[in-house]
């Protein structure tokens, strides 16, 4: 009898801790930040297609932003293959206004502005246009811009020449392909990389636009 | 009383068997949830040297009614940025980042967290332009506009620049503007901001932080 009480005292207890630890982990797992989304993943294994190819140079990820009002702005990620070049202009047909723009982060202010002379494509490199850095403005839109809809745009090189694009319409890039996916994995280091070692000193090397060599 | 030949052979094997592995997922459940608690909180949002106090500002919501900031934000986790609806990279990448992590926070969450975009453009800006723009990423987004001298007072408040122009040729122009979203805990402080290039992944891995537990360095 006294061993059977052992026992079942010794029983509960234990079936509390394990209740415990099961709710635990089931709770951790829910409010954890390893919740990664399932499209961060997507397309980073794999070589995407090209969106347009001339000459040693190659577009992908292209799309242009949804609108509510006459301004919006187009993205692409052009990768060379050969000697360095630059993007000079941009048109298309819906409307005449259209920039070559990067956006600058000074201390804790930004700014937009012209690039003077278009966007360097570095030999063997990539140009990359994303938010906080470069992007092509579209100004006087006749018509918003909605989800689901495609832009055309035409990209005119200094030395590869013309190409021409369709580009989807959307909300945001979202987190998904590109460079960011695999650096913005949550615990790979990326946490202590984004804090700033003290003080405010916000944008720092992040809002910069991106030309970078292979 | 037949206690111990219940108790004997096969069953008692399996009972201790039983005890021991409860008692391994118990200690071990606790030593996780022990280092988890010890932990200080790891935001990813840039710490602000000095705390910066929600402003006692009066502005227009984009219905057109007034919007007592520090009464309609109280207890709520309130990220702030001030930007302008023609904004064509920046503002639009926050909204949307912060609309797409809200999204998947859980709604106990959610709903204890407010959006709020102040322009720092009214002469475009009306009520109504705000209302449509804050809409396209999240309804409950709050869009505040004001007068030219409300929404330049609000920004030196903040402490943050205030919004120049940058003409760009035609009639159009940029406004220079902070770059970041402020997050204000629940007891209208901020601690910590968020610049451009921080996005879904950083506002998951600290909304719920500084739902549950503010501002803890």
């Amino acid at each position: 009898m006294k061993k059977f009480r052992r026992f079942s005292r010794l029983t509960s207890l234990a079936v509390v801790l394990g209740l415990v630890a099961a709710s635990l982990t089931a709770f951790a797992a829910c409010g954890g930040d390893d919740d990664d989304d399932d499209d961060a993943n997507n397309g980073d294994t794999t070589e995407p297609a090209a969106m347009a190819t001339v000459g040693d140079l190659k577009i992908y990820d292209g799309w242009a932003r949804t609108t509510t009002n006459a301004v919006s702005a187009a993205y692409f990620t052009v990768k060379n293959g050969g000697l360095e070049d630059t993007l000079v202009k941009a048109t298309t047909s819906i409307t005449n206004t259209v920039q070559l723009h990067e956006v600058i982060t000074e201390g804790a202010s930004s700014r937009m502005q012209e690039k003077p002379g278009g966007f360097p494509v570095p030999a063997n490199g990539e140009l990359v246009l994303k938010p906080g850095g470069y992007h092509v403005m579209l100004m006087d839109l006749k018509a918003e811009l909605k989800e689901g809809a495609t832009i055309d745009l035409e990209l005119e090189f200094a030395k590869a020449g013309k190409v021409k694009l369709t580009l989807p319409v959307k909300p945001g890039a979202g987190m998904s392909g590109g460079e960011m996916s695999g650096s913005m994995t949550p615990g790979s280091g990326m946490h202590g990389s984004m804090t700033p070692p003290a003080g405010m000193t916000p944008g720092m090397g992040m809002a910069s636009p991106t030309a970078k060599a292979n | 009383m037949n206690t111990k030949s219940w108790l004997s052979g096969p069953r008692l094997l399996f009972g201790l068997a039983a005890i021991i592995v409860l008692i391994v997922a118990g200690v071990s459940g606790y030593l996780v949830t022990r280092s988890d608690d010890e932990e200080p909180a790891d935001y990813v949002g840039a710490v602000i040297n000095e705390p910066v106090p929600m402003p006692d500002a009066v502005l227009t919501d984009d219905d057109g009614k007034p919007f007592d900031l520090r009464k309609e934000t109280d207890g709520f986790v309130t990220l702030l940025y001030v930007g302008y609806t023609h904004c064509p990279d920046i503002c639009p990448t926050h909204l949307y980042e912060m609309s797409e992590a809200i999204k998947r926070l859980p709604e106990k969450t959610a709903e204890q967290v407010k959006v709020v975009f102040v322009t720092a453009d009214p002469e475009r800006d009306t009520p109504e332009v705000m209302k449509a723009y804050v809409d396209t990423f999240d309804p409950n987004f709050i869009g505040l506009t004001g007068t030219r001298e409300e929404t330049d007072a609000f920004q030196e408040t903040l402490g943050i620049p205030v919004a120049t122009r940058t003409d760009l040729g035609g009639g159009n122009y940029a406004v220079n503007h902070a770059a970041y979203v402020i997050a204000f805990t629940k007891d209208q402080v901020a601690y910590t901001v968020y610049p451009s290039g921080m996005g879904m992944k950083e506002w998951l891995n600290d909304l719920p932080l500084l739902v549950s537990k503010g501002y803890v360095p």
